[in-house]
């Protein structure tokens, strides 16, 4: 018989791998010649000092916003790869509504529904063609990147500028900082009673449990499908509509992409197995060690991609001992 | 000489004591049973002797030399191959496929599908096995795929052949034709282990007959000091009683009528057949019903999930479960604890479904089932796997069920089963419905020809 999944022994589990990631990170840092301690404690006021703690949470809105999306899917054992295409398409949505309406309200709306939709279609190719999730999620992003791309490039460029970005929002469209986190939190407030007290959460988790036996109980698994990627797309385009919102108030090309918010965020869900509070504490940390990477690489000219080192080898020591990789046990 | 000798073995798993002080002696050329109720110790001591788990203490000998296998790979390399309850096939690749897999013939470093299909062919024709080497896995019934189980054992020239539970799903003819593949391989001088719960079978087939209970042996001896009365007590440690047939039910209304059959209120109509013959299409031709599918773990059931979540999934949107929109969490358990108890589950609402015994799980999905109180039951294979004591406690509950007015819809490939339970019998035969039975006229071997295409 097997014991210990995630749930039943998360603090001995996690602390191993923290144990174990500190010992490699330290070795490495020995072997570049800088001071470890020096360069742990650079992370930690990088990411929580009262100069680094404003970065983290830069990082928290899409960092975790992007993790929720991309869990709520994932909870029904449905990847959506897509995360970048319906994030950029919400921005660019959000940005255009912004800079035509000047209305915050409506910009935010616009950058849920592009998402959403967007995602939708991606559930309906599954749906109707046969197309896997997890295909037509990651191809249909692309088309959505290049038009965010083009649009910024040509129609929606800030003329007195030499950048692919748009002008600056009104102010009656920007979103501050701290409206962007408590939009975030609600979220997954939100999503944590539905998943855990509604009876459709419960068939979300039903399906992922076991697809089969979800199929056999009923469950209309198509309609499930097209439910949770609107979801999970309208967060992700809200997300990007809070991102683009906030400073520096505009669409920059690529901006959303290149910090890769996407798949920092599915890794958190996928750690976290879809858990929606699991999800927000995994795309904590890894927000704050994003951040505090940058500050050890200010004070001690260690590269800030040791952070990425000791993510990953934190990720693969909690995989091997929570058994996350593991299959279904053999019985006694 | 000795096949297999297996002294005090002890194998601890937290909290159980899974094999005590364990001897087993396994001449050659000896089909041997190994007996007991699921939990009894019986597959972790074949796991053993099969190199999937090292004893804590004790030694296993082949053929007289002490052995200690540390996988099954090397387990296989010294003869002793397994067939596990849970098939381990490919179901995309095809049957020599799967039979040759890591052990295929090759000519240039490529696989030689001519000379795999060559093989298999032979030892097809050898064994009379019937199965097309070409057919996708996939595309088979289960019947069939165990057939294929066994070949890959065939294949892999062991001469010591571990079989769980294989006749589960074999008709009676398949049966009897399996065991004379069995008695030709102990004629060869091979060892057969024989791991089963079926009395009749065990007294059929085997030479000699170990019983387990409770991690220890409770009796062994050659198989004709045995009675099917003292091999049940040996293994449940009380008298049970085996031949018990069912009283009749007193049919009423209809409750389903497809073209080929009608169940009515108050009956239980059972469906004789290998597993294959298009019980499957019939099952999902009914609409309506209650169900507890074929494939427990599989289909039934979440294994991760608590027995709670399981027992909730159907009523999870209807009060007391919800209300206004919202689960109720307390109502969740207490649901789960009314089937526990009314179905004596042994186990807590909150333990994953994964670590129920088999018997426990079909009892927890029997009873979630029942509980819709359906006009209709479809149940299907509802003991395979199960123990002995729940054996009777399933049947007894379907029973009952039929008594307050249901009809049950039994599709079961246990003649015996479908013998004690079913007020009238249907034989399906690839696809059809090729013979009808009252109570009064049921006969085995009548039925067993119909179920193997035979005129009734």
């Amino acid at each position: 018989m097997r014991t210990a999944p995630l749930k039943t022994a998360p603090l001995k589990t996690v602390g191993v791998a923290v144990l174990a990631a500190l010992v490699i990170g330290t070795v490495l840092l020995l072997a570049t010649g800088a001071d470890p301690l020096v360069a742990y404690q650079s992370i930690v006021s990088g990411a929580f000092g009262p100069d680094g703690f404003a970065d983290t949470l830069a990082y928290v809105v899409p960092v975790a916003g992007l993790a929720t999306a991309l869990a709520i899917p994932l909870r029904a054992g449905m990847v959506n790869l897509g995360g970048d295409g319906q994030l950029v398409l919400g921005a660019i949505s959000a940005v255009t509504v912004g800079l035509g309406t000047g209305s915050a309200v409506l910009a935010l709306l616009a950058g849920i529904l592009a998402g959403g939709a967007y995602a939708v279609l991606a559930a309906l190719c599954e749906n109707r063609f046969g197309v896997p999730l997890l295909v037509s999620t990651l191809l249909l992003s692309y088309p959505a990147m290049s038009l965010a791309s083009y649009l910024v490039r040509f129609p929606l460029k800030d003329e007195g500028s030499s950048l692919p970005q748009t002008p600056q929002l009104p102010d009656g469209a920007r979103l501050p900082e701290l409206a962007a986190l408590v939009v975030v939190l609600v979220v997954v407030l939100v999503y944590t009673v539905v998943d855990a007290r509604t009876p459709a959460g419960f068939e979300a988790r039903v399906t992922g449990w076991n697809a089969r036996f979800a199929e056999y109980a009923g469950i209309d698994r198509p309609r499930l499908t097209v439910r949770l990627l609107a979801f999970s797309g309208g967060t992700a385009g809200l997300v990007g509509a809070m991102v683009a919102m906030g400073f520096p108030y505009r669409f920059i090309d690529g901006a959303l992409i290149t910090p890769q918010y996407t798949w920092i965020g599915l890794l958190a869900a996928l750690l976290a197995r879809a858990n929606p509070l699991g999800t927000l504490v995994a795309a904590v940390f890894f927000a704050a060690l994003t951040s505090g990477g940058f500050a050890m690489e200010r004070a001690t000219q260690v590269p800030r991609e040791l952070t990425a080192i000791l993510q990953a080898v934190l990720i693969l020591f909690l995989a091997a001992t929570s058994g996350l990789l593991r299959k279904r046990g053999a019985r006694v | 000489m000795s096949g297999v000798s297996m002294r005090g073995i002890v194998k601890r798993f937290p909290g159980v004591l899974a094999n005590d002080h364990v001897d087993l002696d396994v001449g050659a050329g000896e089909i041997h049973a190994l007996m007991g109720e699921n939990g009894a110790g019986k597959s972790t001591l074949m796991s053993i002797l099969y190199g999937l788990y090292r004893p804590d203490s004790g030694t296993v000998a082949l053929r007289g030399e002490p052995v200690a296998f540390g996988s099954p790979s090397q387990a296989i390399d010294a003869g002793v191959g397994m067939v596990q309850q849970e098939f381990a096939l490919f179901p995309q690749l095809t049957v020599a496929e799967n039979v040759v897999f890591g052990r295929e013939p090759t000519r240039r470093g490529l696989l030689d599908r001519k000379a795999a299909a060559r093989a298999v062919d032979e030892l097809v024709a050898r064994h009379d096995l019937r199965v097309r080497p070409g057919d996708r896995v996939g595309d088979l019934p289960v019947g069939v795929r165990q057939r294929v189980e066994i070949l890959k054992l065939l294949y892999r020239s062991a001469d010591v052949l571990i079989l769980d539970e294989p006749t589960a799903v074999l008709t009676p003819g398949e049966t009897d034709g399996l065991f004379g593949v069995l008695r030709a391989l102990a004629a060869e001088g091979r060892t057969v282990l024989f791991v089963s719960h079926k009395l009749q079978e065990v007294l059929a087939v085997s030479d000699h007959v170990t019983v387990m209970r409770d991690g220890k042996v409770s009796a062994h001896g050659p198989t004709t000091d045995f009675t099917p009365h003292s091999l049940a007590s040996a293994m449940t440690g009380r008298e049970i009683d085996l031949d018990r047939v069912h009283p009749a039910g007193t049919p009423g209304e209809p409750v389903l009528e497809l073209p080929e059959l009608t169940v009515r209120a108050g009956e239980i109509v059972g469906i004789a057949g290998v597993a294959g013959n298009g019980q499957n299409e019939l099952v999902s031709r009914v609409t309506g019903a209650a169900h507890v599918p074929e494939e427990r773990g599989e289909t039934g059931s979440a294994a991760s999930a608590s027995v709670a979540d399981n027992l909730a999934v159907g009523f999870h949107r209807r009060r007391p479960l919800s209300r206004g929109g919202l689960l109720r969490p307390s109502e969740i358990r207490k649901h789960a604890r009314a089937i526990i108890s009314r179905f004596d589950v042994r186990a807590t609402e909150r333990q994953p479904m994964g670590t129920l015994s088999g018997g426990n799980q079909q009892k927890a999905i029997l009873g979630r089932e029942l509980t819709h109180d359906a006009p209709l039951l479809v149940v299907e294979q509802p003991t395979r796997g199960v123990d002995v004591g729940a054996i009777e406690n399933i049947h007894a509950q379907l029973v009952a069920y039929r008594d307050a007015g249901h009809g049950i819809l039994l599709i079961s490939s246990e003649l015996t089963e479908i013998l004690a339970l079913s007020d009238r019998i249907l034989v399906m035969y690839e696809g059809r419905i090729t013979a009808e039975f009252g109570r009064a006229d049921a006969d085995p071997d009548r039925i067993g020809l119909a179920m193997a295409g035979g005129a009734p």
